[in-house]
């Protein structure tokens, strides 16, 4: 029996400092901006396991964690 | 595991010469262990040298700190019961024999919990003389509450004598606060580990050779805030620039991500192939030269010579051992690079060669994880049908299924075996409706596939398949099916996967009480095991079919059973001859039914010697039911007792079905002596009741239950219907007991006609085998049943005569068997007065004359004075010429 997928929520990182482009490909395609000496990661995550993946590689990276907040499909 | 694997995990990091060293930080942790705290907790992100400080402090230790157990973690560990296999492999790097029992029972199919396994290893340490300190380095890769459970329960119960080290870049999830709150926890994180400014210009200017000033060193230490790697890379990429200023402005003055800017300075100024090594390399976890050779088409001694180039130049390479052969790189380093590489089309190329040296080198887990990053799904389901078998023999099913989930069903559903593997699994994981989905597919697999030789077992190991999944819902007829298919479709020859399906067989018809049935099977197995030459397994069924003759009450053959599997052990040689400590046993306890005394003692004496060395894991258990049986007989009540106590205690869970519950037998000795309310409570607990349908499993329990209420009409119902059933399936032996219990049952309900008519068929039954004991420990209410029985039919010439006459002459003296207090003590009612020739062979036999004497005396002939003899002996009711004499002169007849 198969199930449709549930809609995936989006997410938003912020992290401290500037990451280059190329590393969307290691967050999973996620997309990268800048603001303010911080950067952005946006994306949907399928689900919490895989938003809680996620977040282990930005610890596993040594990079610092500013916020992480659900927004809308919009894009900002 | 591979050897090589596990000793990299135990593997302690030596120091490494040249490094900062950090000696408040030591003293920090030393001060924690004086202090007695339980943990000693390292805890900060990537990169902030908390491998090389433990590395630092360990090597600073002295004759009065702990031993140290050191366990490097990875994610693959998750695992509660592999983890404490690890766990206990460090403490053995320290003490060789430590925690040897818990790792027995890991072994085990079905280990007892994580905590009964936690706590036995506790107290082993606790009585251990020496302090030990444990280390779990890289505690965040694993993923597993139950192992953050075990740990917090560690901490609850630590022996004074062990010390808790954890490295990890999180908060593990034990209860911090409250060891923090009773100052039992020591901790370093980030703000302790950074770099001060001094440390930060030593290791700059001294350690990396730069030649900075105070205002650079401030610049750098301010930029990175003293992290340690980010300090290492801006060395590293300095050292290889003249322009270290305007390095480092550029450095300061951005925003970048330090790490990712400062790895692509350190990699842009290292040589073209030793960027290409370290990129592609960066795929396998661990490293050693001939696999990175493999890998990468390398000429031999290249990847090696790399290595060490590497390791010397400080390129976050860590040996794993002494004696340079296997690296891993640094985490954040690996991290790093394998971002880097994005998918380069090379990728599959290199993980392929590296599941082909790992396949060639025996870790086939490796192989596997690299044919699958390689997409060649086909070649990695190979390699799971390559290692299900070692897999599933060290009970780690499921760990394969999590391989295998991994594969598209492209890969599997064409290959039967797999298929069939899977649903083996799921099988064993007790699925049984997902089993059998596999099984469909491995079938429809194998009509599609060509003939191999491979696949010739499958249908077979189907069959066997679906016999557990029956026996698993419960369904006695599948599981009949599908073993008696399994056992058609298995070739003989293929003895082990063959006895699987006739062991299936034999315990279910035995459960069912088709003892005959199941007879027919172990006869069919023992007879293929002569023809193919086995005689261990030829002799290790005897002692099963045994005991089914035994229940069926064909004692004779039980013991011919015996005595030809001896015979075949003796032209064996010593390995059968291990396993016959059963066997003597069974001779042992038949001989004590016969009362044949002196053989069974001898046989009791040869079970006793073999048993001390043998392997079977339920001999303890059958040893001490048997002594139970022999304490039971001998009327010493309270050793029974303790016996059975201890049998329930070693008993090690087995197919063979348990047709004596321990507690029922122990019911009955309370019966014996008295004790009916404990028989009552252990009724009631069991939930036994008179309407109780029949089954042969529930026979015992029921016999004993009727026991406690022999005068209740329904009891006498539930005889008839256990009766029914025992005959039907031609349980005689069963039968025997039932009918027994009917005399018992009658008697008590003061149905005298019948309970002489149960007792001859009883004793009609028991005859030809000879049966003694069960009549014997009856005790006295069924010595004067029999004495009823044998007044009753009085006739040298009734065929029951004889053996009627035996059973009475083995009786022990009634004073020594302890009166049931419940049961009316019926005497014979009956007193028929000696004649006056009975009086004279008596007044002789009160003069010491023997029988013989008497004979002359009397001109009579032999026989005929025993004849009185034994007819004063029934009046009297003695048992012997002195009680006879005794009885005579308390009734005043002398």
């Amino acid at each position: 029996m198969t199930q449709l997928p549930a809609s995936p929520r989006y997410y938003e990182i912020r992290l401290e400092g500037r990451l280059p482009e190329r590393w969307s490909s290691w967050f999973d395609g996620l997309s990268i901006s800048w603001q303010a000496g911080e950067t952005l990661l946006r994306g949907p995550m399928a689900d919490q396991a895989a938003l809680y993946g996620l977040l282990k590689k930005v610890r596993d990276t040594g990079l610092i964690l500013v916020a992480v907040n659900q927004i809308c499909t919009k894009q900002e | 595991m591979p050897a090589l694997i596990l000793a990299t995990k135990l593997y302690l990091p030596p120091p490494r010469p040249g490094l900062v060293s950090r000696p408040h930080l030591v003293a920090h942790l030393n001060e924690g262990l004086a202090l007695g705290h339980k943990l000693s907790l390292i805890s900060a992100s990537a990169g902030f040298g908390k491998t090389t400080l433990l590395s630092e402090w360990i090597s600073l230790f002295n004759h009065l700190h702990p031993r140290v157990a050191w366990l490097s973690l990875d994610e693959t560990d998750s695992d509660p019961l592999r983890f404490l296999g690890y766990l206990i492999a460090a403490l053995q790097t320290v003490q060789p024999e430590l925690g040897q029992p818990v790792q027995a029972a890991l072994q085990t199919p079905q280990p007892p919990s994580s905590e009964s396994l936690l706590t036995d290893l506790l107290n082993e340490i606790a009585i251990y003389p020496e302090r030990l300190a444990l280390v779990l380095d890289d505690y965040h890769t694993l993923d597993s509450p139950e192992i953050d459970a075990n740990l917090a329960f560690v901490l609850d119960h630590l022996p004074p004598q062990l010390h808790l080290v954890i490295a990890s870049r999180e908060d593990p999830n034990l209860p911090l606060s409250r060891l923090r709150a009773r100052d039992l926890l020591t901790e370093l994180r980030a703000p302790d580990l950074r770099f001060t400014p001094a440390e930060a210009a030593d290791f700059l200017n001294r350690v990396m050779g730069l030649d900075l000033s105070a205002k650079d060193v401030t610049a750098l230490e301010a930029r990175t805030e003293g992290w340690i790697a980010g300090l290492q890379l801006a060395a590293l990429s300095m050292q290889r620039q003249k322009d270290t200023a305007a390095f480092i402005q550029s450095f300061t003055g951005s925003h970048h991500f330090v790490l990712d800017y400062l790895l692509e300075e350190v990699l842009q100024r290292q040589p073209q192939k030793v960027q290409a090594f370290l990129l592609h390399t960066s795929i396998l976890r661990r490293l050693t030269g001939s696999l990175c050779e493999a890998t990468l088409d390398l000429s031999p001694g290249a990847g090696q010579a790399t290595l060490e180039q590497l390791e010397r130049a400080n390129l976050f390479l860590v040996p794993l051992d002494n004696e340079r052969r296997w690296y891993r790189y640094h985490h954040l380093f690996g991290d790093l690079l394998r971002q880097r590489l994005a998918n380069p089309p090379e990728f599959p190329t290199f993980h392929l060669r590296a599941s082909q040296w790992y396949e060639e080198n025996g870790d086939l887990a490796e192989a596997f994880q690299h044919a699958h990053a390689a997409g060649d799904f086909e070649r990695a389901a190979r390699l799971s049908e390559l290692a299900w078998p070692g897999m599933e023999a060290t009970f780690q099913s499921v760990a394969w299924l999590g391989w295998v989930k991994k594969l598209p069903d492209t890969a599997i559903l064409s290959r039967p075996l797999i298929c069939c593997q899977l649903g083996r699994a799921f099988s064993d994981a007790g699925q049984p409706e997902i089993s059998e989905a596999h099984l469909k597919n491995a079938e429809r697999a194998l009509a599609a596939a060509p003939n191999q030789a491979v696949f010739t077992p499958l249908p077979g190991d189907i069959a066997l398949t679906r016999a557990y999944n029956a026996q698993v819902r419960g369904d006695i007829a599948g599981t009949i099916y599908h073993a008696e298919q399994a056992v058609r479709l298995i070739p003989v020859e293929d003895v082990l996967r063959r006895a699987q399906a006739v062991i299936m067989l034999e315990f279910t018809h035995w459960a069912s009480g088709d003892l005959e049935a199941s007879l027919r099977a172990i006869q069919t197995w023992m007879d293929d095991m002569r023809k193919l030459g086995n005689p261990v397994f030829e002799v290790a069924s005897a002692f099963a079919k045994a005991d089914l003759l035994v229940a069926l009450g064909r004692l004779r053959e039980a013991i011919t059973t015996y005595q030809q599997a001896l015979q075949r052990t003796a032209e064996s040689g010593p390995e059968a001859e291990q396993i016959t400590a059963h066997h003597h046993l069974g001779l042992a306890l038949i001989d004590h039914e016969l009362g044949q005394d002196e053989s069974a003692a001898r046989s009791l004496q040869t079970a006793a010697e073999l048993g001390q060395h043998t392997p079977l894991v339920d001999w303890p258990h059958r040893w001490r039911l048997a002594q139970a049986c022999l304490k039971e007989s001998a009327g010493e009540w309270d050793d029974a007792l303790e016996l059975l106590d201890d049998a329930r205690r070693v008993y090690v869970k087995n197919p063979v079905p348990i047709t004596r519950p321990v507690e029922a037998r122990q019911a009955r000795v309370y019966i014996k002596q008295g004790r009916l309310d404990k028989a009552e409570a252990w009724a009631r607990e069991r939930g036994l009741s008179l309407d109780d349908e029949a089954a042969y499993l529930a026979e015992y329990e029921l016999l004993t239950l009727a026991r406690l209420r022999l005068d209740h009409p329904r009891a006498l119902d539930l005889l008839e219907r256990l009766l029914a059933l025992a005959e039907s399936q031609n349980r005689m032996g069963s039968v025997l007991e039932i009918l027994l219990t009917q005399a018992l049952a009658y008697r008590a309900q003061g149905n005298h006609p019948q309970t002489l008519t149960a007792l001859g068929r009883a004793l009609t039954l028991a005859a030809p085998q000879g049966y003694l004991r069960t009549f014997i420990d009856e005790g006295e209410q069924m010595r004067l049943l029999i004495v009823d029985f044998r007044l009753k039919i009085a006739n040298s010439t009734h065929p029951l005569f004889g053996y009627v006459n035996k059973l009475l002459e083995t009786f022990l003296p009634a004073a020594e068997v302890i009166a049931q207090s419940n049961i009316v003590n019926l005497k014979s009612e009956i007193f028929e007065p000696l004649t006056e020739r009975e009086m004279e062979v008596l007044r002789l036999v009160a003069q010491g004359l023997s029988n013989t004497e008497i004979s002359q005396w009397l001109y009579l002939a032999l026989s005929t004075v025993k004849g009185h003899n034994r007819r004063i002996f029934d009046k009297l009711q003695a048992r012997n010429r002195t009680e006879a004499v005794a009885r005579a002169r308390e009734l005043g007849l002398l």
